[in-house]
């Protein structure tokens, strides 16, 4: 089947690329270990000088949630946007439109083969994390396996957002300020500076209307143990509505993107 | 003296050539104000549950936010693009202009390149210096501002040598240019007091790599919390560093004419 | 009439662009007022392609052959005119279209930066849903054209200048496309491989009856594969037809080159001399007084041998560019 076959191209075209640069990759995955193991540090300070907690979560309590946050934000991580800004500028944007397939495909072979290399040296970093800072981790089955599905949507929502916004690179090339900025707030309220519960009511009002709780938040409390039942089907609703947004977001952006690009030309 | 001039040189060419491309300062001082926002917002949720953090008071940690962003800034302004030049010049092979001029080719390469607008960095810090030393007032003398003087210099010294260190690796091993970016991963984890880490940690933030003398240790000494024991440490750490990484220069220095012989 | 491959009448692109002089002043009033300059990219470019055909694409920088290659490619949207290719209009951007043409450019490149270039043919042989025996046969067909051996197991990094052409040259042709656009595919390459890939693209039309729409600025690339040439400049088409007919049409003197038993003081009686070695001089004389001049160096002097000869390539064209676009 010609996708299928595409995907697996795809697949081996990236795991080729990075094996080349294992060492870089390596590198660069530790900014992503860094600032969650900061967080923890931080948080698990301010619990201890607390009487132990603050809210729900103990010391061991945001062990878990800051190393298990580590996983999920890595998981659902892109950087796709960087790569779109990368093709105008390059040139290469012209073969990406002169395919026969459109390009979102290929992107997300690409995201995925890469996470798939990079999980074989993070799971063990996550674990040790936990072990390290004593982490209270004992999530009820159910949690686990519904775990699954919540972060296969986070996924999948999280990489059209990022795919959208990439396409801003066809309207103009200072990206940089419009991509800082989201990645800030996805920083802020997706619950990687705090678990949300815990950000003070202005922002956790604001962070309970923006899907970016639905990239990270969500998927880590669930397998947490921290939801009910029906405050995970809630989620998924949630998911599946921001997921269908971003589908019609992705379509409309794309063909006006490519309107745009061949009006003024690369 | 004839390399402080050299060094102005440099600078003034660094200035000219960076005022060419002004649309870079409205981007840095974005990125800037960005970051200080988020470090803020950090800031200030932790504070919204206590008002103290391993010991340290809200204004305490104002300083350390501070003297994250002058060092920060002193590195990405001539530091970083300096050592990237340089691993650069070592691939290409194009070091060899820097080595025939007649003056001391480390110093040549240490200075000679700037990215100007990373000053924005170092004024957002002195600001929020300013602000801190502003609430810690009542408790601060002119021993602790000295200390801190001393202490940021033996930092600096510090940090400079590290990277110096590292960069002359190139010689040898082409692909060392990512090395850099451990520190640049790890020095966010200065934004807070070394005290609250787990010992393994703290020991890796201070000997592994010297995120916590860059930072922690310079308001450490503002803030009076410092022993002159430990001050002393660090700047007798400063000037052993200094010295292994002018003998490993050489050493590269060596290496590197020897193989384009 | 026999079906065209390509067919545009009347193509246009027009860019505007904001102009704006250096200096303080000028970037303060351009906040309040935006002065608006038309650029003509292309003006109301007409021609056919026969399918097979080979046309070389002549023109300066700047004079539109990358345009109007882009808007036959589906890149660019005209702002005026019509453009099919292969019946299809191609800003429209079809699946059935993309599947065959391909687009090659001298300066950009598609293939994968780090990997062989063997990888990035196999992503190539899924994206065009090639199957496996016929992109086999056409993998052998085009190694041993394009003389790849082993520089397909290579890095692409690690190629020189001119590998690096001929593995992306093979990479745009594995889905064998029925249309060839081929955007200055010499550009930057030495003698010796630029008449390696000329070679290549003749035995490729040959072979398969592509249609190939080649620009270039380079004059050796154009005479060695095209009988047919068109000429863009500022955007316009000056010139669609045979190559001896351009020189004819454009050229308005001929050279003269005469071989002296003996030395002669002044030969610039007979016309401007534009080059003297080894008792040789070349003469460039108008095309009307060809004839009397050479009766007369032949009567006059102590002539060996006398040719006479079109100017070379390179100087038509130059002339043909000189002139006044409007």
């Amino acid at each position: 089947m010609g996708l299928l076959g595409l995907y697996q191209a795809q697949f081996r075209t990236t795991a080729a690329t990075h094996l080349q640069y294992r060492v870089e990759s390596l590198i660069w995955l530790f900014g992503g270990i860094v600032e969650p193991t900061v967080y923890l540090v931080v948080w698990s300070t301010v619990a201890e000088s607390s009487g132990g907690r603050l809210g729900t979560y103990t010391s061991g309590g945001f062990a878990a949630y800051f190393a298990v946050m580590m996983l999920v934000e890595h998981l659902t991580f892109s950087w796709i946007m960087h790569e779109y800004e990368y093709r105008v500028r390059m040139g290469r944007l012209s073969f990406v439109l002169l395919r026969p397939v459109h390009p979102i495909h290929a992107d997300i072979v690409d995201n995925l083969t890469y996470k798939l290399m990079s999980l074989i040296f993070l799971l063990p970093v996550a674990a040790f994390l936990m072990w390290a800072f004593h982490a209270e981790f004992a999530p009820p089955l159910w949690a686990v396996l519904a775990f699954v599905p919540a972060l296969a949507l986070a996924f999948l929502l999280r990489f059209l957002m990022e795919w959208t916004l990439a396409m801003a690179a066809f309207w103009t090339t200072r990206v940089s300020a419009l991509n800082q900025t989201y990645y800030v707030a996805v920083l802020f309220f997706s619950g990687q500076i705090a678990p949300l519960s815990l950000l003070p009511g202005p922002l956790a009002d604001i962070a309970s209307v923006l899907p970016f709780r639905w990239f990270v938040s969500f998927p880590v409390e669930l397998v947490l143990g921290r939801l009910t039942p029906a405050e995970t089907a809630a989620g998924y609703l949630a998911q599946a509505a921001w997921l269908a947004a971003a589908l019609v977001l992705v379509r409309r952006v794309w063909r006006a993107g490519v309107k745009r690009y061949t009006a003024v030309g690369g | 003296m004839r390399y402080l001039r050299l060094a102005a040189v440099y600078l003034r060419l660094g200035v000219f050539n960076e005022l060419e491309y002004r649309g870079n300062l409205v981007v840095q001082v974005f990125q800037s104000l960005l970051g200080l926002g988020t470090a803020l917002g950090g800031l200030a949720v932790v504070f919204s549950y206590t008002d103290n953090l391993g010991g340290w008071a809200p204004a305490e940690l104002l300083g350390l936010l501070g003297v994250y962003f002058v060092v920060g800034g002193v590195i990405n302004l001539v530091i970083q693009p300096s050592m990237q030049r340089l691993m650069e010049d070592v691939r290409e092979g194009t070091l060899d202009f820097s080595l025939i001029k007649p003056a001391d080719a480390q110093f040549l390469v240490s200075v000679r390149q700037f990215q100007l607008w990373r000053g924005v960095d170092l004024l957002i810090g002195l600001g929020l210096l300013g602000i801190a030393l502003r609430d810690l007032g009542a408790t601060l003398g002119p021993a602790s501002a000295l200390a801190f003087l001393v202490a940021l210099a033996a930092g600096g010294v510090i940090v400079y040598s590290f990277w110096m260190m590292l960069s002359t690796l190139t010689f040898w091993v082409v692909r060392a240019e990512n090395i850099l970016v451990i520190f640049q991963s790890l020095y966010q984890a200065g934004r807070w007091p070394l005290s609250i880490y787990p010992s393994w940690l703290r020991y890796g933030l201070t000997f592994v790599v010297p995120v916590a003398f860059a930072t922690s240790v310079p308001m450490e000494a503002l803030s009076g919390r410092l022993s002159p024991a430990a001050l002393a440490g660090a700047v007798v750490l400063a000037a052993l560093l200094l010295w292994l990484c002018r003998r490993f220069w050489l050493r590269g220095l060596k290496h590197y004419s020897g193989a384009s012989a | 009439m026999a079906e065209l491959d390509i067919e545009i009448r009347e193509l246009t692109k027009t860019y505007l662009v904001h102009r704006r002089e250096a200096g303080l002043k000028a970037a303060v009033t351009s906040l309040f007022r935006r002065r608006q300059e038309e650029v003509h990219a292309v003006e109301r470019v007409t021609f056919s392609v026969s399918p097979g055909e080979v046309v070389g694409f002549l023109g300066p920088n700047g004079a539109g052959k990358t345009t109007t290659l882009k808007m036959l490619s589906g890149l660019l949207h005209p702002t005026a005119g019509e453009a099919r290719v292969l019946g299809h209009v191609p800003f429209r951007r079809e699946r059935d279209l993309l599947q065959r043409i391909t687009l090659v450019m001298g300066q950009r490149q598609q293939l994968v930066w780090d990997i062989p270039a063997i990888d990035s043919y196999d992503l190539n042989r899924a994206v065009y849903r090639i199957p496996t025996d016929q992109y086999r046969r056409t993998l052998a067909e085009i190694s041993d054209l394009l003389e790849l051996g082993g520089l397909l197991n290579k890095p692409v990094r690690n190629l020189s200048l001119g590998e690096r052409m001929k593995v992306e040259i093979g990479a745009a042709l594995l889905h064998r496309p029925q249309v060839l656009f081929l955007d200055e595919p010499t550009i930057g390459l030495d003698v010796t491989m630029q008449r390696r890939i000329r070679s290549f693209i003749a035995e490729y039309n040959r072979r398969h009856g592509a249609t190939v729409l080649l620009t270039s600025h380079n004059m050796a690339d154009v005479a060695a594969l095209s009988r047919r040439v068109i000429v863009i400049h500022r955007g316009r088409l000056l010139f669609d037809g045979a190559l001896d007919h351009l020189v004819a049409r454009f050229s308005s003197h001929k050279t003269i080159v005469v071989q002296l038993r003996e030395a002669v003081a002044d030969p610039s009686r007979y016309g401007e001399v534009t080059a003297v070695e080894d008792g040789r001089v070349h003469l460039r004389v108008p095309k009307s007084e060809t004839a009397r001049v050479t009766a007369q160096l032949l009567a006059e002097l102590p002539v060996e041998d006398l040719t006479v000869e079109d100017p070379p390539l390179e100087d038509v064209i130059e002339r043909v560019f000189a002139q006044p676009g409007d």
